[in-house]
């Protein structure tokens, strides 16, 4: 199946290949592909130096002008990107006169005078499946009549050099950066024109100044009830006690407000519900999904350490910075627990989903490395940096040679121990020195016992008459029993000897700069690029890297220098959007020019400006948002606004929000009294690197706990449903916008899953604990603990009734008497928390 | 229960028959409850970009369709393309000889030289299409099946091929095709979902083989029961409940919508809280109609028999490809089914003959009664029947009688709705290698299966992350050689 006589060798030895190469290539590869950036820049004076003689009794494709005005842009177009200063596929080249007359590796391209015999010609007319160029798309018949023409009538071209210029950019650096996202940040001035009632703050006075040009005017400020209730789920994705709101409703200071929110901050579960938010964006998950579900037995550590950092309030700088190269910031200082937090931290680069079982393993690097980059410019800065694999980026100012400045920073990084199948992610060991002595000493332990063992024997044989040559049958009882207890022990110690632990992360690799892979293929290489960020987001200079080193802290330092716009602006619009519901720029993975165009540029660049000022601190970002009076508005509607404002955008109204899966099922757990609040640890049923799902599609996965959501695994692939039907994230690509659907199986859950039976049970045995022979004490107390309200008449006749009816039905049914009132009582607890008014928050 | 009307009296848009426009109305009366209707943010998006005078909208369809309904027999392992529907001569002579040109450049494992079908090949119908002593059953059917001989893929791992087999690709989570079916075209009984896949297989890919990805939670296939469980144990999940009965469950809504009610008069009008309302309504009519679909009693006799449901070889795969009738019947609009249990069924990387005779066995004859039944019932018609494997297997040998994974070129079948029967659409090279005659890549077969359905691959986008996705990506050609 060898290719017979074409010019250029295809890189495989399968025909098919070339057919095959768009599918070979994976995320970026648009609808349509179109990249060329080579200009051809012909010297103007051999434009005119003609070479053909007697030019006017030819046809007009013997000029050389008709080479450099029709033939030379259509190579350009179509074939060099493959046979140009980036590759040169077959060793052909079509970007030169040389090239053209030298040819490549099956000679030369043209025969001059002879289209037919050419064997460019057969390549474009696509005669022979073996040999088609260019490969994705036949040349329209005009453009293969220019070139058959020009072969024909002599191939005629200007002489001497024609000179190719360097690949630049494709488009103004200067003009892309005055897209709005890339402009630096400039903190505006907080408008004066608002009627001082509606503003509590600099926040306020945006939103408020925005809305007033439209007619609009803001709600009041919701009741007590609700905003203990929207704060606290907010906060710690958790509703308030009964306690709680009396503390509140009985507080009449008027910092009162303050003091929940200071609360909450205060609260561990914060970083649980906050840390949660931000996992969403890193997707996290506790499997790898994809072809080969197997066990990411550390990724919990990485977890943990986000829970910490975030209630630690930990500057947001800082925070990336350790994601993306806390081990280079590892010092002789560094003391060990900090150092196990570092490479902890680089977990993030370590938790995408992987093709593990790929054949190829260069293309299963390469898919590796686009994960990581799609990953941190989604995540961090709103970057779609992915679309750039296979061409330059279509609608943002990011090149093809931009994506491999990055690729080469993490090709130098170290992320995968072998990619053998199945491939295995690396693993930084951060045991202390405290851990690594107790094995040490656990591991003496064990020798002792051997030792002591051995010299039983030893003693015991000596003390028989066949010496050395007794066995151990032959010795006394006692000293069978003896050493049977002393092997029992030895067996003990060695099966409880303690794992060193590990997390997932990456270290230094082999630094090298990345070659492009032209239409996103491993196979064909281009040129290399020198390592470094997107030319367009560059601030100042090109980052430094040094020749040792992969580039990835300097990586981390320029996504947080406080100069870099994206960074900042993208993290408070996704905490605006956890908030509100809608971020500034609704768009929050998304800030480039297929996103959305901020809703309030001015506000969102005061706060973000803000933020950076006084030293990217999280909690404080959420105080100034939640004092404002916005935050606080009521969600009831008006018409008139409803009217001009449905999907309220200028937020003159607090919004509906339902709860997000996990706070689901956390509060359902909470008000039932089930919930288990112990926080961190694995909660993974099987080791790492095992598989949760091998071929035999039997389920590893369990998710009978009755700890936070935080805590249950994350299963690619299988999801616990519970969280999977509610819109949770698939925990494989960064998602900072979760959908909100309603659908009939979501209902089928709330009505018929263990989870929301048992919660029913375990809520009517309190109700019937406290109140054992009273129906109105049970309602009142029902509401309290699931609305945090007392239950209006018309609720608790409804309730009444339904109790009777449901007492009636279950007796004629021949429920025994003893469980009727406790199984009559759970039907109604469950009524009540799947109603609307508990899953939605106002 | 007065609020909870259902909107059974409305035309659901997903089944107008006319090309034509949806009105608003009914697009947004039918959004964001049911389990099939066109996603409502895909609606809200395209009446955004009608009001601003750019677009219209139309209906699902971009032109007309042949076929209503998927019904897609999942064969999980890969099986033999050489020793079933693609008969090679040449093979069998060259029995034990080396390939005389190159094994592909990435393989899955070693292989060794070629080695001969062990079973033989018998011509039938008035096609005369060759099929192997495997599908005895499947074989009387000829003239109604067209044999992809020229499909191929890129992955030569399980996970991988089935990944790129259910959603085109094998890198990324995309949604699965029966989701874009979906999500095209919805289902046809608000009752019950758009999309059911039976005894799916949860390793190599999983529930992205049938998750929605970034389309609408909607769209997405509700898998019955697992591959490592027999087919009785095809239920949707938490489809009853296991403490109270469904009057009693009854009076519990009945609560629950007066709750409801109260808290809804206190505030405003909020579409969002009606339409979950109406889940709860819809979820507990499933309740009782999925029981009703699924119930097999209610068969024949001769149809237990026709499917096999007598004989313990062939009753778990013909209990699920009745099921799929009786879901295709009832207006399901994707129906898999999943040939496996816990081992990957067709991999017979050793001892093919033993391994695809009890492979072939359980599936011929519930297939081939599916394939009768559905063309008595005159739903062959409107049907599109699909067959294969997430690849085929090599020519030559793996260890001594076994054959590896081979993605280069492999058969799959489609049968129905128009698809010309009779018919052997591509060819691979003589010993069933490669393809390389009308070659057809898994995209094209996407492409060609929603072409049969009305759709046009390349308009049948989701906007997604500030790009329009397809399930073809990038590629994708229709054969229309197939289509009669």
């Amino acid at each position: 199946m060898q290719v017979p006589g074409s010019i250029s060798r295809l890189p495989v030895n399968r025909p098919d290949f070339v057919a095959d190469l768009s599918f070979a290539i994976g995320r970026g590869s648009l609808l349509s592909c179109a990249s060329v950036f080579f200009s051809l820049a012909v010297l103007p004076s051999l434009l005119a130096a003609g070479t053909a003689q007697n030019s006017e009794e030819k046809s007009p494709a013997a000029n050389a002008e008709y080479f450099s005005q029709k033939v030379a842009p259509l190579l350009q177009k179509h074939c060099q990107d493959c046979h140009g200063p980036d590759a040169q596929e077959g060793q052909l080249r079509l970007d030169s006169l040389q090239a053209l007359n030298s040819g490549g590796k099956s000679g030369p391209p043209i025969v001059p005078g002879k289209a037919d015999e050419s064997l460019l010609m057969a390549a474009v007319r696509y005669k022979d499946e073996a040999l088609q160029m260019p490969p994705e798309k036949k040349l329209t018949d005009e453009e293969i009549g220019i070139l058959n023409d020009w072969i024909a009538a002599g191939a005629t071209h200007p002489e001497g050099a024609v000179v190719f210029a360097e690949p630049a950019p494709p488009f103004d650096v200067q003009q892309a950066r005055e897209f709005w996202s890339f402009k630096s940040l400039v903190q505006p001035v907080v408008p004066q024109d608002v009627p001082s009632e509606y503003v509590s703050g600099p926040i306020d006075a945006f939103i408020v100044s925005a809305m007033q040009k439209q007619g609009l005017k803001p709600n009041d400020v919701a009741d007590r009830l609700t905003l203990i209730r929207r704060a606290t789920f907010d906060l710690l994705g958790l509703p308030p006690t009964t306690e709680e709101i009396d503390a509140f409703l009985a507080d009449s200071s008027p910092t009162a407000y303050a003091t929940v929110i200071d609360r909450l901050l205060r609260s561990p579960h914060y970083g649980e519900r906050w840390g949660r938010h931000w996992l969403d964006v890193v997707r996290y998950a506790d499997s790898n999904g994809l072809d080969e579900n197997v066990a990411h037995g550390n990724a919990w550590r990485y977890r943990d350490y986000i829970v910490d950092s975030i209630n630690a309030d930990k500057p947001y700088d800082q925070f990336l910075r350790e994601q993306v190269a806390g081990d280079l910031l590892i010092t002789e200082d560094t003391d060990e627990l900090s150092r196990r937090t570092l490479l902890t931290a680089t977990g993030f680069l370590s938790l995408g989903p992987k093709v593990l079982a790929e054949a190829d393993k260069t293309k299963m690097l390469m898919d590796i490395l686009d994960e990581q980059i799609d990953t941190t410019g989604r995540a961090f800065l709103g970057m779609t940096f992915g679309c750039a694999r296979c061409h330059n980026h279509k609608f943002d100012p990011v090149s093809q040679a931009d994506y491999y400045a990055l690729v080469g920073i993490f090709k130098s990084t170290y992320t995968m121990e072998s990619l053998v199948t199945i491939a295995k992610w690396n693993e930084n060991p951060v045991a202390t020195k405290a851990e690594t002595e107790s094995l040490k000493a656990h591991q003496e332990k064990i020798d002792l016992q051997k030792t002591q063992i051995a010299s039983l024997v030893e003693t015991t044989k000596a003390s028989l008459v066949n010496g050395a040559n007794s066995t151990e049958e032959q010795f006394p009882d006692e000293v069978k029993k003896q050493l049977a207890d002393l092997r029992a022990e030895q067996k003990k110690l060695e099966e409880s000897i303690p794992e060193l632990p590990t997390a997932m992360g990456v270290k230094e690799g082999t630094p090298e700069a990345a070659r492009i892979n032209i239409r996103g293929s491993h196979l064909t290489l281009g040129r290399p690029v020198t390592r470094g960020v997107p030319v367009v987001l560059q601030l100042g200079q090109p980052l430094a890297i040094e020749e040792k080193q992969s580039g990835r802290l300097q990586l981390a330092n320029w996504i947080t220098d406080a100069r870099n716009p994206l960074t900042p602006r993208v993290f408070v619009n996704r905490v605006w959007r956890w908030h509100f519901g809608r971020g500034l720029v609704a768009s929050t993975d998304n800030f480039g020019h297929l996103g959305e165009r901020p809703s309030h540029p001015e506000l969102l660049d005061w706060i973000t400006a803000e933020f950076v000022r006084t030293g990217w601190s999280m909690k404080s970002l959420h105080r100034m948002i939640m004092l404002s009076r916005t935050y606080q508005l009521s969600s009831d509607s008006s018409q008139q606004a409803a009217q001009s404002d449905p999907a309220n955008i200028m937020l003159w109204r607090g919004n509906l929000h339902r709860l997000e899966a996990e706070a689901i099922r956390d509060s359902i757990l909470a008000v039932s009294g089930l919930l288990d609040r112990s926080m961190g640890g694995s909660m993974l049923h099987v080791k790492n690197r095992e598989f949760l799902f091998n071929h035999t599609s039997k389920d590893e996965t369990r998710y009978d706990s009755l700890r936070r959501s935080l805590y249950l695994p994350v299963i690619r692939n299988n999801i616990y449903d519970g969280f999977s039907l509610f819109d949770c994230t698939d925990g494989a690509v960064p998602n900072g916008n979760r959908s909100t659907s309603t659908v009939a199986s979501q209902a089928l859950f709330l009505m018929n899953s263990d989870m929301i039976l048992q919660a029913s049970s375990a809520l009517a045995d309190e109700l019937l604990k406290s109140h054992p022979a009273d129906t109105s004490g049970r309602i009142q107390l029902l509401f309290r603990r699931v609305l945090g309200r007392p239950a209006t008449q018309e609720e608790a006749d409804a309730i009444t009734q339904a109790a009777d009816q449901v007492s009636a039905q279950l007796v004629s049914e021949k429920v025994p008497e003893a469980e009727l009132v406790a199984r009559t009582w759970s039907v109604l607890c469950q009524g009540v928390l799947a109603s609307n008014e508990f899953i939605y928050v106002r | 229960m007065a609020i909870l009307n259902d909107s059974r009296n409305e035309q659901p848009m997903t089944i107008s028959e006319e090309i034509g426009p949806v009105s608003r109305r009914c697009a947004l009366k039918n959004s964001a409850i049911g389990f099939g209707w066109l996603a409502a943010s895909a609606l809200m998006q395209q009446m955004q970009a009608s009001e601003a005078g750019s677009q219209t909208l139309h209906s699902p369809f971009h032109f007309a369709p042949r076929a209503k309904r998927v019904i897609f027999m999942f064969m999980k392992g890969g099986p033999s393309q050489v020793d079933t529907f693609d008969y090679k001569p040449q093979l069998n002579k060259d029995d034990g000889k080396p390939l005389p040109f190159d094994k592909p450049r990435v393989q899955f494992a070693a292989t060794g030289n070629l080695l001969a079908s062990p079973w033989r090949f018998r011509q039938y119908g008035e096609s005369g299409i060759p099929v192997s002593s495997l599908f005895p059953h499947v074989a009387r059917h000829v003239d109604d099946i067209c044999f992809l001989n020229s499909v191929y893929g890129t992955n030569a791992a399980h996970g991988g091929a089935a990944l790129k087999l259910h959603t085109g690709s094998d890198t990324f989570v995309r949604p699965g095709m029966g989701a874009w079916v979906n999500y095209g075209l919805g289902t046809e009984n608000e009752n019950l979902p758009g999309f059911i896949t039976i005894c799916p297989t949860l390793a190599h890919g999983g529930v992205n083989n049938w998750g929605s990805a970034f389309l609408p939670a909607e769209c997405q296939g509700v898998p019955l029961g697992v591959a490592s469980q027999p087919s009785t144990n095809a239920h949707v999940k938490y489809i009853s409940n296991p403490r109270i009965s469904s009057g009693v469950q009854r009076t519990q809504l009945d609560l629950m919508s007066r709750l409801n009610q109260l808290h809804q008069r206190a505030g405003s009008e909020e579409s969002i809280l009606d339409a979950r309302i109406k889940s709860f309504e819809l979820a507990f009519r499933m309740q009782s109609e999925m029981p009703r679909v699924q119930d097999l009693s209610k068969e024949t006799a001769e149809t237990h028999e026709m499917y096999g449901l007598n004989d313990k070889v062939t009753v778990d795969f013909g209990r699920q490809c009745l099921m799929a009738r009786r879901f295709a019947e009832a207006g399901v609009r994707f129906i898999q089914v999943t040939h496996s249990d816990t081992n990957v069924q067709w991999d017979q990387h050793s001892d093919l003959k033993v391994g695809h005779e009890k492979n072939a066995a359980e599936v011929d004859r519930p297939i081939a009664a599916l394939i009768q039944d559905l063309k008595q019932r005159g739903l062959l018609q409107d049907t599109l029947l699909l067959w294969g494997g997430e690849f085929g297997r090599t020519p030559v040998a793996q260890g001594r009688n076994g054959r590896d994974h081979n993605p280069d070129g492999f058969t799959m079948w489609m049968a129905g709705c128009g698809v010309r029967g009779g018919m052997r659409y591509g060819a691979t090279d003589e010993y069933g290698f490669y393809a390389v005659e009308n070659k057809m890549h898994i995209h094209d077969v996407h492409a060609t299966m929603l072409h049969l359905l009305g759709l046009d691959h390349l308009k049948l986008t989701y906007r997604y992350a500030g790009r329009d996705f397809r399930l073809t990506d990038v590629a994708g050609n229709v054969h229309s050689a197939v289509i009669g």
